[in-house]
C-alpha cells in the first residue's frame, strides 16, 4: 500500500526533468541549425526524360480475324484467320513473344480430358499479306508455332523464330492462326462414348504478350 | 496485463514492418520485370457429331424371309461411310446365311426400286459377329434403307442384331480448311 503512495511522485519528478531536458535540447539544436543555415551554398541543374510505351496491337490481315467458326466442325477441318500483330508503342520489343489460350467454357476440347484429341492450333507468319481466298503467302512463310494442343497452350507458350516479328516500333507481322479439330471417336447407333469432343462449344481467347526491350544503360 | 500489452505492441511493430517492407519492395518489383504488350482475339467454335441409328437392330427369323431397318444420319456432319456389326445366333440346328443390302429408297417388295439393291459385306455365317462396312455417303439426316435377309436351312429361330457405328475421321465428311 505504501509503494502505491510513493510512485506517482516520482514519476511526476522525473516527468519535470525529461520536459526540462527536452527544452534544452531543443534550443540547443536550433541555434546549431541556425549557424549551418548561414553557410550553406546551392547549384541547381534540370534533366528532361520521357518515358516509352510498348503496345501490341491485334487487328484483321485479311478477312475476319477472329471470329466464329460458322457450321459445325468436323475432325481434320481447319478454320484459318489472319490477323495483324503490330507493336505501336515508342518502344522496341525484346526478341521473343508469347501466346496463350483460354477455352470459355473450359471443356474437352480445350482441356486434355481425352488423350489426343480437341481443338488445336498452328501460327504461321507471311512476311507480306496473306492472300485471303487461297490462304497462301506470296512472300516468305515463317512457321512460329506447331500444330499444337490447346490444353497446352493455358499457360504461355513462347513462339519460334519471333527476332524479326514486331520488334521494332511499328513494325508489323501478319499472322495466320489455323484451328484444327483432332478426334478418334466411334459412335454405336448414333450414340457418341461416354467421352467425346461431340457437339461441345466454346471460345477460345488468344493472348499475344510481349516484353519491352532490355534496358539500356548511357552515358553522356 | 503488461504481457498482453507488449503481446499487442510487438504485433503492431512486426505488422509495420512487414508492411513497410512490401511497400519498398513493389518499386523494385515492378522494375525489374519491365513493361509488356498484349493483343487479345477470341474466337467461337462447335463440334459437330457423327452418328448413325438404326430403326431396327434385333431380328428373329424363323424361316427363310427378309426383314428391313432404316438407317438415319442422326447426326450434324455428313458421314461418308457406315459401319454395320452384325452378329448372327447359333441356332440349336441348323445351318443359316445371312446377307444384308442397302437400297437409297425404302423396300417395296423385297424390291430396291425394282432391283436388287447392293450388298454390304459377305455372307455371315451363324455364330459369328462381322463388321461390314458401306461406302455410301449419307447427309444429315438423310436416310439409307436395309435389308437382311436369311437363307439357308433353318429350324428353329435365329437372332440377327445389327448396330450401325460411326467412326471419326475415316467415316465423317471430307475435312474442310476454311479460311475468314
Amino acid at each position: 500500500m505504501s509503494k502505491h503512495s510513493h510512485t506517482p511522485k516520482k514519476e511526476r519528478a522525473y516527468g519535470k526533468i525529461a520536459v526540462a531536458g527536452l527544452l534544452t535540447t531543443s534550443v540547443g539544436l536550433l541555434a546549431a541549425a541556425g549557424v549551418y543555415a548561414g553557410l550553406s551554398a546551392t547549384a541547381t541543374g534540370a534533366e528532361s526524360v520521357t518515358s516509352g510505351s510498348l503496345n501490341l496491337t491485334l487487328s484483321n490481315d485479311v478477312g475476319v480475324g477472329f471470329s466464329n467458326f460458322t457450321g459445325k466442325m468436323a475432325p481434320g477441318d481447319t478454320d484459318n484467320v489472319y490477323v495483324n500483330l503490330n507493336n505501336t508503342g515508342t518502344l522496341a520489343s525484346a526478341s521473343g513473344m508469347t501466346l496463350a489460350v483460354a477455352g470459355t467454357p473450359s471443356n474437352a476440347l480445350t482441356n486434355g480430358s481425352i488423350v489426343g484429341e480437341g481443338l488445336t492450333v498452328t501460327a504461321t507468319q507471311c512476311s507480306v499479306a496473306w492472300t485471303l481466298a487461297t490462304g497462301t503467302c506470296s512472300g516468305a512463310t515463317t512457321p512460329i508455332l506447331a500444330t499444337t494442343q490447346v490444353s497446352a497452350l493455358t499457360t504461355p507458350v513462347a513462339l519460334s523464330n519471333i527476332p524479326a516479328l514486331v520488334a521494332a516500333t511499328g513494325q508489323v507481322a501478319h499472322v495466320q492462326v489455323s484451328l484444327g479439330l483432332a478426334a478418334t471417336e466411334t459412335s454405336a447407333n448414333g450414340v457418341s462414348p461416354a467421352s467425346t469432343i461431340q457437339g461441345l462449344s466454346t471460345t477460345l481467347n488468344y493472348t499475344f504478350t510481349e516484353q519491352q526491350r532490355t534496358g539500356v544503360a548511357t552515358n553522356q | 496485463m503488461n504481457r498482453i500489452t507488449r503481446s499487442h505492441a510487438c504485433r503492431t511493430v512486426a505488422t509495420a514492418a512487414v508492411l513497410l517492407l512490401g511497400v519498398a519492395l513493389l518499386p523494385a518489383i515492378a522494375s525489374a520485370a519491365g513493361i509488356g504488350g498484349r493483343a487479345l482475339g477470341a474466337e467461337s467454335v462447335t463440334a459437330g457429331t457423327w452418328g448413325a441409328t438404326a430403326s431396327t437392330t434385333s431380328m428373329a427369323f424363323a424361316t427363310n424371309s427378309d426383314q428391313t431397318s432404316t438407317v438415319t444420319n442422326s447426326g450434324t456432319l455428313a458421314l461418308s461411310a457406315e459401319s454395320y456389326v452384325v452378329t448372327v445366333s447359333r441356332p440349336i440346328i441348323g445351318v443359316p446365311r445371312v446377307t444384308v443390302f442397302e437400297c437409297a429408297t425404302p423396300w417395296v417388295g423385297n424390291r430396291c426400286s425394282g432391283g436388287a439393291g447392293t450388298q454390304i459385306g459377305g455372307t455371315l455365317a451363324a455364330d459369328s459377329t462381322t463388321t461390314i462396312t458401306s461406302t455410301t455417303p449419307l447427309a444429315v439426316g438423310g436416310a439409307l434403307y436395309l435389308q437382311v435377309e436369311m437363307t439357308g436351312v433353318i429350324f428353329f429361330t435365329t437372332t440377327v442384331t445389327i448396330a450401325p457405328e460411326v467412326t471419326s475421321p475415316a467415316q465423317v465428311r471430307t475435312a474442310v480448311s476454311s479460311n475468314q
